[in-house]
């Protein structure tokens, strides 16, 4: 076929869109929300276990989501539960998905109304933003991870060259000793580090569109692992750079990092501008995942077409993220979102996944 | 807890905002979809019934058309087009039988001066055969044929007494063996053909055969081929190139075919005829490569071509905007050059050549947007200088369409973004200036694009004078009037370099188009308006298709197979495979 | 339904049409501040006057802050080259306030342009008034603005902290020249490592002692970085000095001595100097129950590159051995000057002990940490200096 009808997307962008949904803005909240809960140089320990447990989950989304070809989890999960109970819980999935596009969206706008913008009012950043991410998703999901395949490349690269620029202000005594607390504090640590890998629910429609399903597992652990390593840079970088005590006393220590040192010479001695640059492309993927998730959540659910919900899904994402009143709310949010991630897998694909089970054995010995 | 609730629930001011956003986004996609469906409606219902007629075309223009094109393949595809004449709506549009030639000279020559009479530039040669002494007429138009073959050839011979009789051709028709007689012996025209329909013998008239009518034969006889006015082949002006054929295309639609012929022997590249255009007619050739092009995408170029419906196509750019996926996209998804090298090499890749008559510009399609940035030099230099102008020139796109717009955003929004020196420098320089920078950066862009717009119409010998006029003296002026400062005189130098360095010159123009828009974004939201324009234009390009190629292919989708030929050029040795993104039938370049 | 989309289509072009530049603002006007000081204010005497009758409510001692601006207003576009050559091309302004702030906000009401902090590079806090106004309060508006990077480097000034940014040189800035100053790092050891608002976060978070460069100012309009300026972590105020040997002295401790000389003389009373060519030191720290040492491992290489001794023959092996031993000796000298210093004088840790204990026994050191300044001036330190003269330079006599 020389023209493509469905809208299918190969297994390197099924991870894409796994990478992008899951790095967003914990790339400069998560230093600090992590050395908060752990006070240990170690917490990079925390994110590495977080990351693996984060692989376990999304092993068991995947193997759920293989049982049923083509089917997202609105559509199995009333196969599995009955109607009744599966339609309240995807009403669930897709509330926290608009929950995370409203959140992200508000931290795109605090970071770029205090860094770059001051005096601009806030919905003048958000609602072209919110427009440009509904224009892309027009094109559907192939032209939409498209995208995501131009700009990831981009963003690792320059994340990669700001950290590898820090070295200069690194410092190894800043991440010594390590389990000088012993463990405790890496499991302390942990609490936050799974948080922020909220987000990778989206596996549970991902899978349905891949065109080789069967190779999911690969592809989905291959797609958080590339945040997980970002992750773990970012973490070992600011930790370096700027000591645990520096952190805890800084809102955004991913951007003060950039901002305490200068690389004289060249064109742009002041790394925070490239660095805000692809955080704000990356914002915009990550953004445009949830509000990919939650239009197909709606359209799946209530059998409507694609289109009119995403013009439905702009409002109510607006209103969404206007919701946090304050810089504190907003970090609160955060953590709202990455209990109610845990809190959601406990809710759906763990006792899906467990139901089939029984009623597949059941079947079994009927037969 | 309720209180709570209400707390944070958004006020009136929010949900206003939310409602008018929506409303914007919904009003922008009405107005969107209404413009497309004014634009493709109209073509598409009556495009039904005429897409047939272009493709098949009425027969003796194809006749001609078949002569010119000296290959063979196109035997078969033009044999089944006349089996298919008849039903042919446009040839007779006043739907009566065409009149036939009738054998009687003085009613057929009546019939033809009352059709063709009034023109001034047709004559009429009268003159007698010495064989049989019957009248003869010869009818061209002036300037059209071949006079110098056609006074020695054809006078001569019919007008020479000495001239062997026919007695061998003794057949039951006298007529008929005289025509025979005539073709045979008499005539020593490589080209000849009978005509008896007199509607088609007008059309080749007009068309610049010259017609013979002799006195006593049922039909007429074309003789010679039209001999238009042919421009020398000269290098491509737009396309020039240090390493490479010094050959571009010409207006001769059977020059530009041949020349695409002589690139070597072969069987593989086969040319398909169609005719377009309502009223006035053209020749029109689909190139590819036989075996290696994908059929669906050849029988998509096909369709597309045949639903096109203009009266006159009079350059390939008619072509190119007839039959693009998006024409409200400012990119182009047609390539077009007038180079024959570009054309072969992109025909080997899969993709299809168009060319069309009375133009040197070809088109190639599909298009990615990497092609838009390559040049044939890439391939001809060894790989290493190859892929360095090539990442130049990736890097020389993105300065073309971003600088104004972070000039814009660093001096009106971000002073904390600039190194400290720099931005001492441009404070000292930019004192005085009375303009924000928008509206600073747009007096020197518009005097920029005036200044090229005006530079193309200059005669030659004035031009160069009027361009450093322009350029040097206007910005040396503008600084020192203290209207601009020179930090600015550099970006905007820069900006019209760069988009001078891009191979394609209608893509620079896109660029040029969209860096204004950049400006608009940047002098709105600073940095983030900035880089909202840049996914806005990302998201246009991963959303836009070429013929049901992705625009940005190989970027993303990734192919990495293809990467080998997107930015970095590799080795020769190392490309082994066709792109892929085009699907070809045959994958492999080297065994 | 056409009505309608041409109400949209209204409606799009005049939300292009609202949307003005909010945050537009060229750069040209705004003024750039490089450098910034604060110094304690004299009050005026109508001030000392209410203040003895009850009035003036200032709790804190007032603050004068300068800002260095750059470059100036040119006059025009003609003379601007012609006058280059000899005027000044920063501007000094000062403002008194008690809080860092309302002074930045107050330069609005005096100058047309208002003032931007992105291109901060140094500030100098004058002794006088570290010592009267925690460190943390001074510095806590430069911490929390969203415009001020924070890579500004921070210097304590023995006077007045404004004449550290005057300079008599044309075309020379004195924030530049003090940001540029310390880079001079690698050829003298007495200059300290730069300190940034970053560093300080982190000091001020985990309540450590710390020291900050000096800059002395002479009224030509020169200056010197004259040692360093001890912040004491407890109280975040400063408490006194250390001389310039002193500051070579830490960094020979903290293997910080990439370039830099030492200075003795030998039996001859000839001088003889003693180029760093590598220092390396390892602090060890050793816990044996309650009692804290410390041993500190310093090795260097270098080149002797000046003798006043005309007898000597560099080339002598013996002669090498004696110098070493005498350099060897000033460095010990050199390094228990500077712990008497920590350890009697001033009570604090300056000097990286505290931050090896952490690394090495983090358990010992979450018991001590809170009153590490005390703790550590009862600890013992020794040294152990291996010092090898490598070459002689290109004079063998």
């Amino acid at each position: 076929m020389f023209t493509r009808s469905d809208d299918k997307i190969t297994s390197t962008q099924a991870s894409i869109f796994l990478t992008d949904s899951v790095l967003g803005a914990g790339i400069l909240t998560m230093p600090r929300a992590v050395v908060v809960a752990g006070e240990t140089p170690d917490v990079w320990l925390s994110v590495l276990l977080g990351g693996l447990i984060v692989m376990v989950l999304i092993v068991v989304m995947v193997k759920l989501s293989q049982q049923f070809p083509e089917k997202t989890v609105f559509q199995y999960a009333g196969i599995v539960i009955g109607k009744v109970p599966a339609f309240i819980l995807c009403w669930l999935l897709i509330i926290f998905f608009i929950t995370i596009a409203g959140f992200e969206v508000r931290v795109l706008a605090e970071v770029t109304l205090f860094f770059l913008l001051e005096g601009t009012p806030m919905w003048a950043t958000m609602i072209p933003f919110i427009w440009v991410s509904g224009y892309l998703l027009f094109g559907g999901l192939n032209a939409t991870v498209r995208l995501f395949q131009l700009i990831l490349p981009v963003s690792l690269f320059v994340l990669i060259v700001s950290y590898l620029l820090s070295i200069r202000i690194f410092e190894v005594d800043n991440l010594l000793p390590v389990l000088g607390d012993g463990l405790l504090p890496v499991f302390k640590g942990l609490k936050a580090t799974v948080l922020i890998f909220a987000g990778f629910e989206v596996v549970m429609f991902l899978v349905a569109h891949m065109q080789h399903p069967e190779k999911a597992i690969k592809a989905m652990i291959a797609g958080i692992s590339v945040p997980l390593a970002i992750y773990f840079f970012t973490i070992i970088f600011v930790i370096g750079g700027m000591s645990i005590d520096a952190i805890l006393r800084s809102t955004w220590p991913t951007i003060d990092l950039l901002r305490s040192f200068e690389v004289a010479g060249l064109f742009f001695e002041r790394l925070e501008f490239p660095f805000l640059v692809i955080w704000m492309m990356q914002l915009f993927c990550n953004f445009t995942c949830y509000f990919f998730g939650a239009s197909l959540g709606i359209s799946q659910l209530l059998r409507i077409k694609f289109r009119p919900v995403i013009f439905a899904m702009m409002p109510i994402i607006y209103l969404a993220s206007v919701i946090p009143q304050d810089i504190n709310d907003l970090f609160a949010l955060g953590d709202i979102i990455g209990w109610s991630g845990i809190i959601l897998f406990c809710l759906i694909p763990l006792p899906l996944s467990i139901i089939w089970l029984i009623r597949r054995k059941g079947l079994r010995q009927d037969a | 807890m309720w209180s709570k609730v209400i707390e944070y629930f958004p006020d009136w001011k929010a949900w206003m905002q939310a409602i008018v956003m929506t409303l914007i986004a919904l009003g922008s996609y009405r107005i969107h979809g209404r413009l497309y469906k004014w634009g493709y409606n109209q073509p598409k219902q009556d495009g039904q019934q005429q897409g047939n007629s272009h493709q098949q075309g009425d027969g003796q223009p194809q006749n001609i058309a078949q002569q010119k094109v000296d290959g063979q393949q196109q035997g078969e595809n033009q044999q089944q087009n006349d089996g298919q004449q008849p039903s042919d709506p446009w040839q007779q549009p006043q739907s009566q039988p065409s009149p036939q030639l009738t054998g009687n000279y003085d009613a057929d020559m009546a019939l033809i001066k009352e059709q063709l009479g009034n023109n001034s530039d047709v004559h009429f040669r009268d003159f007698r055969i010495s064989i049989r002494n019957s009248r003869a007429v010869l009818i061209f138009v002036e300037g059209m044929q071949n006079e110098a073959l056609i006074n020695r050839q054809v006078m001569q011979n019919l007008m020479d007494n000495s001239f062997v009789k026919f007695e061998g051709y003794a057949m039951h028709n006298q007529s008929q063996a005289f025509a025979a007689y005539l073709k045979d012996k008499l005539l020593p025209i490589s080209k000849i053909s009978e005509v008896t329909d007199l509607y088609e013998l007008e059309q080749s008239i007009l068309f610049g055969f010259t017609a013979l009518l002799i006195d006593g034969l049922p039909h007429a006889l074309l003789v010679g081929e039209p001999a238009p006015k042919v421009r020398a082949i000269n290098e491509p002006t737009s396309e020039a190139l240090l390493r490479g054929p010094r050959i571009g295309f010409t207006e001769v639609l059977g020059e530009n075919t041949a020349l695409l012929r002589q690139h070597g022997r072969g069987a593989d590249l086969e040319l398909k005829m169609i005719e377009v255009g309502s009223r006035i007619k053209r020749n029109l050739v689909i190139a590819y490569m036989k075996e290696i092009v994908n059929k669906e995408l050849l029988q998509e170029v096909e369709d597309r071509i045949a639903n096109m419906n203009m009266d006159f196509i009079s350059e390939s750019g008619y072509v190119e905007q007839l039959i693009e996926d998006n024409w409200l996209s400012p990119f182009q998804q047609v390539q077009n050059t007038e180079r024959p090298d570009r054309v072969i090499s992109a025909l080997l890749e899969g993709r299809i050549g168009i060319l069309l008559d009375g133009t040197p510009f070809a088109l190639i399609v599909p298009v990615t947007f990497s092609m838009l940035l390559q040049s044939p030099e890439d391939y001809y230099e060894r790989w290493l200088p190859g892929s360095l102008l090539r990442t130049l020139r990736f890097f020389v796109a993105f300065l073309a369409l971003m600088i104004p717009a972070l000039y814009i955003s660093f001096i009106s929004f971000h002073p904390g973004l600039i190194p400290t020196e720099l931005a001492i420098t441009i404070i000292e320089t930019r004192q005085g200036v009375p303009f924000p920078s928008l509206i600073e950066v747009l007096i020197l862009e518009v005097s920029i694009e005036i200044l090229r717009e005006a530079g193309i119409r200059l005669p030659k010998p004035i031009g160069p004078a009027m361009g450093i006029v322009g350029g040097l003296i206007i910005g040396d002026a503008a600084v020192q009037a203290g209207i601009v400062s020179p930090i600015l005189v550099i970006a905007v130098a820069v900006t019209a370099i760069s988009s001078f360095a891009i191979p394609i010159y209608s893509a620079g123009i896109t660029l040029r188009i969209l860096r204004f828009s950049g400006m608009l974004f940047a002098a709105t939201l600073g940095m983030f308006g900035t880089i909202l324009f840049f996914l806005f234009i990302c998201s246009h390009l991963t959303k836009l298709k070429s013929f049901g190629v992705p625009y940005i292919t190989p970027a993303s989708p990734y192919r990495f197979n293809d990467w080998k030929d997107l930015v970095l050029r590799a080795p020769v040795t190392l490309m082994k495979r066709r792109p892929s993104m085009l699907k070809p039938q045959d994958k492999k370049r080297r065994s | 339904m056409r009505r309608l989309s041409y109400l949209i289509g209204m409606m799009l072009l005049c939300s292009l049409l609202l949307t003005g530049c909010w945050s537009s603002k060229e750069i040209e006007e705004r003024s750039v501040y490089v450098g910034m000081a604060v110094d304690l204010a004299n009050k005026t005497t109508a001030e000392k006057q209410l203040e003895s009758q009850g009035g003036g409510t200032q709790v804190q001692p007032l603050i004068t802050a300068t800002i260095q601006i750059v470059p100036l207003k040119s006059v025009g576009r003609g003379q601007q080259q012609a006058e280059s050559g000899s005027i000044k091309k920063y501007l000094n302004v000062s403002e008194t306030g008690n809080s860092i702030f309302e002074i930045m906000r107050n330069y609005s009401l005096k100058r047309d342009r208002a003032v931007i902090g992105h291109h901060l590079k140094v500030f100098v806090i004058s002794t006088e008034l570290a010592e009267k106004i925690e460190l943390h309060k001074l510095l806590d508006f430069l911490l929390r603005d969203n415009d001020i990077r924070p890579s500004s480097m921070v210097f304590l000034s023995r006077g007045k902290a404004m004449d550290t940014l005057e300079s008599d040189e044309p075309d020379e800035i004195p924030a530049f020249r003090i940001r540029d100053m310390v880079r001079n790092k690698f050829r003298n050891n007495k200059i300290y490592k730069e300190v940034i608002l970053t560093n300080l976060d982190g000091y001020f978070h985990a309540k450590q002692s710390f020291i900050l460069q000096n800059i002395a100012a002479a009224d030509t309009g020169e200056i010197e970085f004259t040692g360093a300026g001890i912040i004491k972590g407890s109280t975040n105020k400063w408490i006194g000095d250390l001389d310039q040997e002193n500051l070579s002295a830490i960094s020979w401790i903290q293997g910080d001595s990439s370039g830099g000389l030492l200075k003795t003389v030998n039996d001859r009373n000839s001088i003889i100097t003693y180029e760093i060519l590598s220092g390396e030191s390892k602090i060890i720290p050793k816990v044996d129950g309650e009692r804290l040492s410390f041993h500190v491992d310093i090795k260097t290489e270098g080149r002797l590159i000046e003798t006043w001794d005309a007898e000597e023959t560099a080339s002598k092996a013996f002669f090498l051995k004696e110098a070493e031993q005498k350099f060897e000796q000033k460095l010990e000298t050199m390094l228990q000057n500077l712990m008497k210093k920590m350890q009697t004088e001033y009570k604090v840790e300056v000097a990286g002990f505290g931050d090896r204990l952490r690394i090495t026994h983090p358990k010992v050191w979450k018991k001590v940490k809170d009153d590490w300044d005390d703790i550590f001036s009862r600890a013992t330190v020794s040294f152990d200096i291996s010092l090898k003269i490598t070459d002689y330079g290109s004079s063998t006599e």
